[in-house]
């Protein structure tokens, strides 16, 4: 028996796979071999520790073996994970890089058969940091990542991570910068995955926008700015894009060689992918408010921010990262942080560098509670430096965007003699400033009409009679919901037709009638709102108020009123035709579903870029439609019947040329007289003018 | 659909009135809450809302309003008792954002004269505005007393980190109609707010301070 185990052993000891597997098999039976083996692992463990920065082959192959079945054998190896924790943290310098990653690959293994506990091997491998070895930087972050979401994996366990983010947030506070990096990108990646979303967690990675560590900050700042990802995306694309060729080079490109159908057709492909392209890179941009929202006491952030970005000396950069991520801050939280516009004044000039960034966050960082007078200064700055006739049109057309979207969250900024000469440009010959001023009327003719001139002020609509000017500080407060006297129109209309005498109030049971019936009825009071338009006084706008505060605090609106409602409300917006009606709720729609994020965007200030009128492409494409199910033009009166005999003269043009050419000799016998003539006297003229010769 | 039966809801609304009347009377006068729960409705994505409206009758009769006011308003304020401020009383507590706190804290809600208003911010800092107690401009035109009234009247709607909200619309000293005209009010303000209107509510509960919660949706 001892005899056979004996060759045994010598035989797993060369096969050591083997025998792995047959330990996880059965492991009471291969108890011996593993003692045998055991023995043998701490012999070559004690030469190791003489000299460890050596790397030992049979150490590396036994440590893995032992982490494999430790799981087996829990008394026997008890003490393992202990001293291979040891070692590691003795020597985790000096260490063989292979035989470090055996070592740590063995105490992930010994984690994930949970002999060994999740904070001790965390604050094992935040020391192991220290060594530069990207290999294992690399495994370090895959496995804390894994690990805590394996923790976390069926309910949050509430005490483990509280403990975890204590010793993060410590490690968040180390000065050695790789130890910070890695341990904020952890906490990103676990608030990406929604394993750590918490507020703790943002905090602690908000606290990281103050390091010294320039990188550490900027990470934490992109955090909040939703960069990250895009930038991804970004660098992705221009991969792909890389050898790829625009649309312009492609047209060139074409335009050089023969034309031929299969050129043209791999010309349109490429145009398309481009277009695709293009396309994608358009679509609206989600961002991630919660990670914002989720901040403790965002004014004292804000705050703090300010001043580091005041004092700092970081690259031009880092400082927009900053800027970026205050004036979002501002924007989202209403803050009032009044420092700040002066701040950016001095950045508001056309010459600039990323000038556009710049205006887009000063219109982040307005809304309604910042003092009138404050922006109103930034307001004057735009104008003065970026609308004048001094400067080229794309500059005025900056300007001018950006002063309506800061006007659109901040109304009150706006005097009435600043507009008004900014309004002058509506007629300006390029087409950019002229548009950009004209969405300045725009804006002005929905909030506040008053600071317009007269002429500029529109038709009037019913929207703008109920319209009240808001001042500073001041909420639209109302005692009911706007536009809900509609209701009351409808269901007497419905009462005089059904002939129904329950009172309104009743029936709100009966709601589900039909959608043509509330159609008809909403024209017909259209057509009312018209003749009432020049009439409407005081006193029936106050009786409309209170029947819409009846209505709206005794029957509970279904989704059907509300519908009624807004349909009803848009059509007070626009005048009277049915048509720009039906435009303006398809507008309105739009606009509710771009409208989903506060943020304004680059695009609308960019908005310079000059649209050719009618380039060859759509001109032809019109051609083409226009040609669409009209017949071919041809010469001479066509046949009534198609199918109608044909003459010979017809048969003759369709017949091969050989066939008829001696039809067409024989045209010279049988000549008339006139003809002979005629041909007579040209022979003459040439032979005398041969003669000459 | 909506399934909120007038009945029921004024069965509730009697419920409550009953138990905090009779059942269990408290020692103080219980508010009525109603407390809504979203659905459909991402709070990373959609837009967040926030509306205010004025409740036919008003929640919380013991609201305190402070005026901050000129000369004109504080002599108005005094003779109608109210507590009141002037532009030198803000400006000695000289940005300090404890004794800013303190004020915010004292009060549920300022009123400001007009001249003054735009200076708030210079003068008080962000303390006001942090708390969520900006102050609501009145005119010489405005009956000062009117005005604190229409402000104890309104409430406000503001989705925070999670997908439910609560709003105080009354207290059990009010009638049951009284309640029922200010339930009904919030509940369909509230639902004109959302993008989706009834689609976005999963459910909606009134509770009054210590009683039990009633569900209405």
């Amino acid at each position: 028996m001892s005899g056979k185990s004996a060759a045994k052993a010598v035989q797993f000891a060369s096969n050591l796979a083997q025998l792995q597997n047959l330990m996880k098999r059965d492991p009471q039976s291969y108890k011996e071999e593993f003692v045998k083996q055991w023995q043998y692992y701490h012999n070559l463990m004690q030469t190791f520790q003489l000299q460890p920065s050596k790397y030992d082959e049979k150490l590396d192959e036994m440590i893995t073996f032992l982490s494999q079945v430790s799981h087996c054998y829990k008394e026997e190896v008890s003490e393992l994970p202990e001293q291979l924790s040891n070692i590691l943290k003795n020597h985790s310098t000096i260490l063989d890089r292979t035989m470090r990653m055996t070592l740590v690959k063995a105490v992930i293994m010994l984690r994930n058969k949970e002999m060994i506990s999740a904070a001790q091997v965390l604050q094992l491998f935040f020391k192991l940091l220290r060594c530069e070895d990207k290999l294992l930087r690399k495994t370090i972050y895959q496995y804390v990542v894994s690990d805590i979401k394996s923790i976390n994996g069926r309910h949050k366990n509430g005490k483990m991570n509280s403990v975890l983010q204590n010793f993060m947030f410590t490690m968040l506070q180390e000065n050695n910068g790789v130890t910070v990096k890695t341990a904020l990108d952890i906490m990103i990646e676990l608030y990406k995955r929604n394993i750590w979303a918490d507020e703790k967690t943002v905090n602690m990675i908000a606290s990281a926008c103050f390091s010294k560590i320039t990188k550490v900050m900027v990470a934490a700042m992109k955090f909040f700015l939703g960069k990250d990802e895009l930038e991804e995306k970004d660098d992705s694309d221009s991969e792909d894009n890389a050898p790829k060729k625009s649309a312009k080079e492609l047209v060139l490109g074409h335009r050089v060689a023969k034309k031929t159908k299969k050129r043209k057709k791999k010309l349109e492909r490429a145009l398309q992918a481009v277009n695709k392209h293009k396309k994608k890179k358009t679509a609206p941009e989600a961002f991630n408010f919660s990670a914002l929202r989720l901040i403790y006491d965002p004014q004292d952030f804000c705050e703090k921010l300010f001043q580091q970005l005041e004092k700092t000396t970081e690259r031009f950069e880092v400082k927009l990262l900053m800027i970026d991520l205050i004036s979002r801050l501002i924007g989202i939280h209403k803050l009032l942080l009044l420092n700040f516009y002066p701040f950016m004044k001095r950045f508001v000039q056309p010459h600039q560098r990323e000038v556009t960034r710049l205006l887009l966050y000063l219109a982040q960082g307005s809304h309604e509670v910042v003092p009138p007078d404050a922006m109103e200064e930034v307001l004057m700055t735009i104008a003065n430096n970026f609308i004048a006739e001094r400067n080229s049109s794309e500059v005025m057309a900056v300007g001018l965007n950006a002063v309506r979207e800061i006007c659109s969250r901040c109304p009150l900024a706006m005097s009435d003699d600043l507009l008004q000469d900014l309004v002058q440009y509506k007629g300006h010959r390029d087409k950019a400033v002229m548009m950009a001023a004209r969405s300045l009327i725009q804006l002005f003719r929905k909030t506040n009409p008053e600071l317009l001139h007269r002429r500029d002020r529109g038709r009037p609509t019913e929207a703008l009679k109920e319209l009240t000017v808001m001042h500073y500080g001041q909420q639209n407060v109302k005692s009911f919901i706007v536009g809900a006297e509609v209701i009351s129109e409808i269901e007497n209309k419905t009462e005089s037709t059904e002939q129904e005498q329950d009172e309104w109030e009743s029936c709100s049971e009966e709601d589900d009638d039909s959608d043509n019936e509330w159609v008809d009825v909403y024209h017909s009071s259209d057509e009312e709102a018209n003749k009432e338009e020049n009439q409407v006084t005081a006193e029936e706008a106050e009786e409309k108020e209170k029947l819409a505060e009846i209505i709206s605090s005794t029957r509970i609106m279904t989704d059907d009123d509300f519908k009624v409602i807004t349909a009803r409300q848009i059509a007070k917006e626009i005048g009277s035709s049915g048509s720009s009606a039906r435009k303006a709720k398809k507008r309105k729609q739009q606009e509710a579903f771009e409208g989903s994020h506060d943020l304004p965007r680059l695009g609308d200030i960019e908005l310079v870029h000059k649209k050719k009128a009618h380039d060859r492409e759509s001109r032809l494409a019109t051609v083409m439609a226009g040609r669409e199910g009209r017949e071919k033009f041809s010469h001479g009166p066509q046949k009534m019947n198609p199918f109608a005999s044909t003459t010979n003269k017809e048969k003759m043009k369709k017949k091969v040329f050989t066939m008829v050419k001696h039809k067409i000799r024989r045209k010279k016998v049988k000549r008339s007289f006139k003809e002979k003539q005629v041909a007579l006297r040209n022979s003459l003229i040439k032979r005398s003018k041969n003669e000459r010769r | 659909m909506h399934k909120i039966n007038r009945d029921s809801l004024r069965e509730s609304i009697d419920n409550i009135l009953k138990y905090s009347t009779e059942t269990k009377k408290r020692k103080f006068t219980e508010s009525v809450e109603l407390q809504i729960a979203l659905k459909n409705y991402d709070p990373q994505k959609d837009k967040r809302f926030a509306g205010t409206i004025k409740l036919k009758h008003i929640p919380k009769p013991k609201m305190k309003v402070c005026v901050l006011g000129d000369q004109v308003h504080c002599d108005q304020a005094k003779a109608n008792d109210l507590p009141h401020m002037d532009i030198e009383a803000l400006k000695k507590l000289n940005k300090d954002k404890k004794l800013v706190k303190k004020l915010a804290k004292r009060y549920d809600a300022f009123l400001a004269s007009e001249s003054l208003i735009r200076q708030i911010p210079r003068v008080l800092g962000p303390g006001l505005n942090k708390a969520g107690k900006f102050p609501a401009p009145i005119t010489h035109t405005d009956v000062l007393n009117a005005k604190v009234e229409e402000t104890k009247a309104t409430i406000k709607f503001q989705m925070k980190k999670v997908l439910c909200l609560a709003v105080c619309v009354g207290h059990v000293n009010m009638t049951s109609e009284e309640l029922y005209q200010n339930i009904t009010l919030a509940i369909n303000f509230l639902v004109s707010l959302l993008k989706k209107n009834w689609q976005n509510v999963r459910a909606l509960y009134i509770k009054s301070t210590m009683g039990p919660a009633e569900k209405i949706f």
